[in-house]
């Protein structure tokens, strides 16, 4: 078992009587190489949900096993190295680093990880290739695409080579011909065994996923195939 | 992370934001300047001061005594006296001044004192000298053959004042350098004759110059630098045998004289010595006496300038704060507008550490550069005001310059690190969620 969480609860203000419980006791369990596609309405509490699988965030209660260790009361320094080391992020918003170049956004990571310059030159390069993006190095974020600066998050995410890819509504911002593009890249990486856990609220890009977690008022409704969540 | 990455990131970071980066240098660089140039200012002052004190003669004591009934014992007594010190006293002379401004005339050359005589007379420590009536008219002093040594001149040309010349009384003079200068051109004033009121003075010899000839214009009020006014004066200066006061002055005693003692330790002791020994052979009700030094005023003037120093400091140490606050300001308005930056190096890794260092380097190297330039400012500045207001090549010293510099970027690294703490502790998914 690759994640495993019980009983989680996110709940902002408690005890008063604006109290909003963004997750209402979560249990989930992912498998390695799954492709994972988290679904529902805005405000449902999936973004919370991956923030929490992601370690972005800190669950109110409840237990989180990340590959059979505990990380629930992991410290600030803990949860950083499993984030650089473990998860790669593709966000809505791309969120690359404005002033940096292609390559220097993807090199990020691997900073922050320690690894040497001339590893990092072979590790960024492959992973900008593997999104295609290898002849745009030197271009900053606001000198490309949104389809391709989400190609270079792509490639910054898969930078470290982490088993797990957690991508929040990766093809809100995109048309549909990019969006399926980059859906295709995080196909290809799952075929290659890396797991992806994906948010959104779009139940044609869902529907491409193994396994869909249907989630509503902080609750998992439903989870399975797309015949058993009845897309 | 290592630090070498960190600086890279952070001058990554200024060069993207240029404006902004040179806005907060620019706090930094004024404040700097000014301490390095309101300091070196102050210290310039000091210097310009110890350059007319060693002018003027050091370890010397001026006494005044005078008599109502004119007897000349004091003079003697006093003269005794200081033999009576020779283990702490070296040199004793009579520090005689002619009041009345006579002519003085050398072949075609005249030098008589100007009809509107404007100034009186500038006291800089006790010693008199003429700024008022025509430049070039210079001081004529009475004194005996150690006046020389006691007020620091030496001879460039000819000889000194002998004991027989003021024993004798022998009409013969030793010229200033700037008065011989005057007076004979290129001639060798040696054994020629100048008149003084119309009395035969024959020049024995010539005084070295004390300030610099070459920098001292014909005028010397056109100088900036009222020292080098004062000390160019010194060379304007004619020396007579003390004896010669029955010529003028009305055939007044002399009532000043000059000691100088062996070394500054002996100063006070001596003073101490003179003042009871002038009390002794001195009837208040019927004289007066006076025993002073420039030391011990220059000691007193040291004490004024260095709380000038003080408070100037004080001016510029204020100057370096407000930048320094400014840089504060900045680096917090840079944390807030990459709050969104920051979030995301989290979210792929980034430990908290990390992010403090990059920040607190940022703020360093901002504060490192704009010191670097504020020292280039302060340098320039100090080289002009050292030229405006001394005369001089005035240059920072490199103790004020090293603690400048250390001064701004630790400000740097203080006021960086507020911001970058609080940065730091920003849930990555909160930091995520600014805009």
């Amino acid at each position: 078992m690759l994640i495993e969480i019980k009983d989680i609860y996110k709940i902002y203000n408690e005890g008063k009587e604006s109290e909003v419980r963004a997750l209402d006791g979560v249990s989930l369990q992912i498998d390695q190489g799954e492709f994972v596609a988290i679904i529902g309405a805005s405000g449902s509490g999936k973004s919370t949900l991956m923030n929490i699988l992601g370690c972005l965030d800190i669950a109110t209660y409840g237990t989180y096993i990340l590959n059979g260790t505990d990380v629930t009361d992991r410290s600030d320094r803990q949860l950083a190295h499993i984030r650089n080391r473990e998860i790669g992020f593709i966000f809505q918003g791309y969120n690359l680093i404005p002033a940096l170049t292609a390559y220097e956004n993807v090199e990020l990571p691997l900073i922050y990880q320690g690894v040497s310059i001339f590893q990092r030159e072979e590790m960024v390069l492959h992973a900008l290739e593997r999104v295609g993006m290898a002849d745009r190095w030197k271009h900053k974020p606001s000198e490309m695409s949104g389809g391709q600066q989400q190609r270079v998050a792509i490639a910054r995410a898969i930078a470290t080579r982490p088993p797990i890819i957690m991508a929040d509504e990766p093809t809100g911002a995109l048309d549909s011909k990019t969006g399926r593009h980059v859906l295709e890249i995080l196909h290809a990486l799952n075929q290659e065994g890396t797991t992806i856990i994906l948010i959104t609220h779009d139940n044609g890009i869902a529907a491409t996923a193994r396994r869909i977690v249907r989630i509503s008022d902080g609750r998992i409704v439903a989870d399975g195939t797309r015949e058993e969540v009845g897309l | 992370m290592k630090i070498g990455q960190a600086v890279k990131m952070a001058a990554k970071s200024i060069f993207a934001n240029k404006a902004r980066s040179a806005l907060t240098m620019l706090g930094i660089i004024i404040g700097l300047a000014a301490v390095i140039v309101l300091v070196s200012y102050a210290q310039g002052q000091n210097l310009a001061m110890e350059k007319l004190y060693s002018s003027m003669g050091t370890n010397k004591i001026t006494v005044y005594a005078y008599t109502w009934n004119g007897s000349n014992n004091v003079s003697q007594a006093l003269y005794d006296y200081c033999l009576n010190l020779s283990d702490q006293v070296v040199g004793f002379s009579p520090n005689g001044n002619v009041y009345s401004q006579p002519t003085i005339k050398y072949g075609s050359k005249t030098l008589a004192p100007a009809s509107h005589s404007s100034g009186g007379a500038v006291i800089v420590g006790g010693t008199a000298m003429s700024t008022g009536g025509e430049n070039n008219y210079p001081s004529i002093y009475l004194g005996n053959e150690q006046y020389g040594m006691c007020n620091d001149y030496t001879i460039a040309n000819g000889r000194d004042l002998s004991y027989l010349d003021v024993k004798n009384g022998n009409q013969v003079c030793v010229l200033g350098a700037a008065t011989a200068e005057y007076l004979f051109n290129f001639a060798n004033p040696i054994d020629q004759t100048i008149t003084i009121n119309g009395l035969p003075f024959r020049v024995v010899g010539v005084y070295a110059y004390k300030g610099d000839p070459s920098s001292a214009p014909a005028n010397p009020e056109d100088t900036n630098s009222w020292v080098d006014q004062v000390i160019s004066q010194m060379d304007q200066m004619i020396l007579l045998p003390s004896t010669m006061t029955r010529y003028f002055n009305n055939n007044q005693p002399i009532d000043q004289y000059v000691v100088k003692v062996r070394s500054s330790e002996d100063l006070r002791p001596v003073i101490t010595s003179l003042k009871t020994f002038l009390s002794g052979i001195i009837d208040p009700n019927s004289g007066s006496f006076g025993v002073n030094s420039d030391d011990v005023y220059k000691e007193q003037q040291g004490d004024a300038t260095a709380m000038q120093q003080r408070f100037l400091g004080g001016i510029a140490a204020i100057s370096l704060l407000v930048g320094g606050i400014g840089i504060m300001n900045i680096m917090l308005v840079t944390v807030t507008e990459r709050t969104r930056e920051i979030g995301i190096r989290k979210a792929i890794g980034a430990e908290r550490s990390s992010i403090i260092v990059q920040f607190l380097i940022e703020a360093a190297m901002i504060c490192g550069i704009g010191g670097l330039f504020g020292i280039g400012v302060g340098y320039v500045g100090t080289l002009i005001l050292g030229k405006l207001s001394f005369n001089t090549i005035l240059i920072p010293s490199p103790g004020i310059t090293a603690g400048a510099a250390l001064i701004s970027v630790a400000l740097g690294v203080i006021f960086g690190m507020y911001p970058a703490i609080k940065a730091s502790g920003l849930q990555p998914v909160v930091a995520l969620r600014a805009d």
